[in-house]
């Protein structure tokens, strides 16, 4: 039994993983085929997959090494192949920030952003932005605002994503692209909504009264994506903070603890229960919702919930205590996490009579 | 602060414990590749017997699935919207399902060549699920690449991710349900034969 064991073992090392045992040097000899034509699509796909392995298992490459793969890596461009061309994309992110010269395959990825093929264009656009310099901002920025009101989500997403990591870049690229980010936010699609209001978001946060404003907008229509919706909580949370009249905002959060989108509601009652201001009457409903969660077969309910209401027993123990019966069933729970934050809970709200139970 | 960052990590780990893909999109959330192993070995080790879905560590929140031999988790700081990151570690799953398809054709290649040529005991050595992982692991990173970009969720919808990285259409026609759902239960079927 313990040889079969070993055997066992053995095998699974040897055979089972065929990444394993991988040598940075053979590896990176390897794509020096990188450099005949024509481009074998299979064997530098898989090649190109190895290194891309080796790094993500926190392989450190020297600069030297980085720059020289990272220049092999750009004569697959000559290859149509559309695995290895997306692979080359995924190489190009990682390379950036370790070898040198990136941006000689800007025109390349210009050319493909640019061209017929969508899944093509939203992987280009979000190399391109990983490569992209304050000097090179200007040059790209017209395709870039194309790119965002572009009719394909993959693409206005890959857009609007990538504006957002370009802040750190250039602080005013989101205002500057706001415009397009606004028609961006009337898009069908939901995650490109959401993409769309976190730029938005950035571009007018410096702002009281423009974020005011689109809080305001936002509010008549209720997005129909989760994502924005939650988004849209916390901006309405935050400005509850800042300004004296919230009679509005807190209807509207109020109002999204009847969401269709379990996510929502949790971000609703979330913020409902975490505003300062608010008194038992006003947490009320957010309270009955986090006890429907406790009582949810999902965990990660029953652990958001009981994570919250764990965090209101500390300002409004009287108010949770509804909620005790509901935690006593939670303090066998099979997640330990869940079982824990249900005991100390109780702690805080419970009475003498529940301790007898 | 509202903002679109939610993601802190993403990992795909063996039953072992052992990194297969892993993404920490936070340069403050374990600045170095040591920092991230040790995480990781401890995470595998509070989360592979108790199949609880979720897990408060080091600060993080982690949401976490398995399948057979592979660990999935998504990693978002202690202040996030659980239900939001457990919906993208089941786009994570369901991912795998997929390519645990894009798999199956060397998976049934392999069945029958071993039930001609070998005997029983070396197919229950084959660790089919993590194999066909990383058989295709070109398309998993591709996949990563299309849920969370830079720590942004992209994509939360399977359907959408995999009709975004499924690229070798000629192999398997995976806009098509009922043909997915039949090789579905034949594979489960074959695991159950071979697991035997």
């Amino acid at each position: 039994m313990i040889t079969f064991k070993r055997d066992k073992k053995e095998e699974e090392d040897g055979g089972g993983n065929p990444f394993q045992n991988l040598e940075k040097t053979t590896v990176l000899q390897e794509a020096r085929t990188f450099n005949n034509t024509p481009v074998n699509p299979r064997k530098c796909a898989h090649i190109l997959t190895k290194i891309l392995y080796l790094l993500n298992q926190g392989e450190q490459l020297g600069t030297t090494e980085a720059t020289e793969a990272f220049f092999a890596m750009t004569k697959l461009f000559q290859s149509r192949d559309v695995i290895l061309r997306r692979l080359v994309y995924l190489g190009i992110k990682e390379l950036s920030s370790l070898a040198e010269d990136v941006i000689i395959v800007t025109s390349s990825l210009t050319k493909d952003m640019t061209g017929k093929e969508d899944l093509y264009r939203a992987a280009a656009i979000r190399a391109l932005c990983t490569i992209t310099d304050s000097s090179m901002l200007a040059a790209i920025e017209r395709y870039m605002k194309q790119a965002i009101i572009d009719r394909s989500p993959a693409v206005s997403s890959a857009a609007l994503v990538s504006s957002l990591h370009l802040t750190s870049v250039s602080s005013d690229v989101a205002r500057r692209w706001a415009n397009e980010a606004q028609e961006a936010l009337n898009c069908d699609n939901v995650m490109v909504q959401y993409h769309a209001l976190g730029v938005l978001y950035q571009a007018r946060k410096a702002d009281k009264h423009a974020v005011i404003k689109l809080v305001a907008k936002l509010m008549r229509t209720s997005p129909k994506s989760p994502y924005a919706a939650c988004m849209l909580i916390r901006m309405a949370y935050k400005l509850l903070d800042e300004v004296d009249e919230g009679e509005e905002l807190i209807g509207f959060i109020e109002s999204c603890l009847r969401h269709k989108s379990e996510m929502v509601v949790y971000e609703a009652a979330h913020a409902l229960v975490n505003l300062g201001r608010s008194g038992a009457r006003e947490i009320g409903p957010a309270i009955s919702v986090l006890q429907l969660f406790c009582g949810s077969p999902k965990p990660a309910l029953r652990f958001a919930a009981v994570r919250t209401l764990n965090k209101v027993a500390m300002s409004h123990p009287a108010a949770v205590t509804a909620c005790n019966l509901d935690l006593e069933n939670l303090i066998t729970d099979s997640n330990r996490s869940i079982a824990t934050l249900a005991i100390t809970t109780l702690l805080k709200t419970g009475a003498e009579s529940s301790v007898d139970r | 602060e509202p903002t679109l960052y939610t993601v802190k990590g993403m990992a795909i780990l063996d039953n072992d414990g052992n990194r297969i893909l892993a993404k920490y999109y936070d340069k403050n959330v374990f600045p170095t590749s040591k920092e991230q192993k040790t995480f990781e070995k401890n995470l595998f080790s509070k989360t592979h017997r108790a199949n609880a879905e979720i897990i408060m560590l080091d600060g993080l929140t982690c949401v976490y699935r398995s399948n057979v031999d592979l660990f999935f988790y998504v990693m978002g700081s202690s202040h996030e919207n659980e239900v939001c990151i457990i919906r993208l570690c089941q786009v994570f799953q369901i991912l795998s399902w997929n390519i645990n398809l894009l798999g199956l054709f060397q998976l049934i290649l392999m069945s029958v060549l071993n039930c001609l040529y070998d005997s029983v005991s070396s197919i229950l050595r084959k660790n089919v699920e993590k194999r066909a992982v990383l058989d295709s692991l070109d398309i998993v990173m591709l996949a990563m690449d299309e849920i969370c970009d830079g720590g942004i969720i992209l994509d939360a919808d399977a359907t959408s991710v995999v009709q975004r990285v499924a690229l070798r259409t000629d192999d398997i026609p995976l806009g098509e349900q009922t043909v997915a759902q039949v090789l579905q239960s034949a594979k489960e079927q074959l695991k159950w034969s071979l697991l035997k």
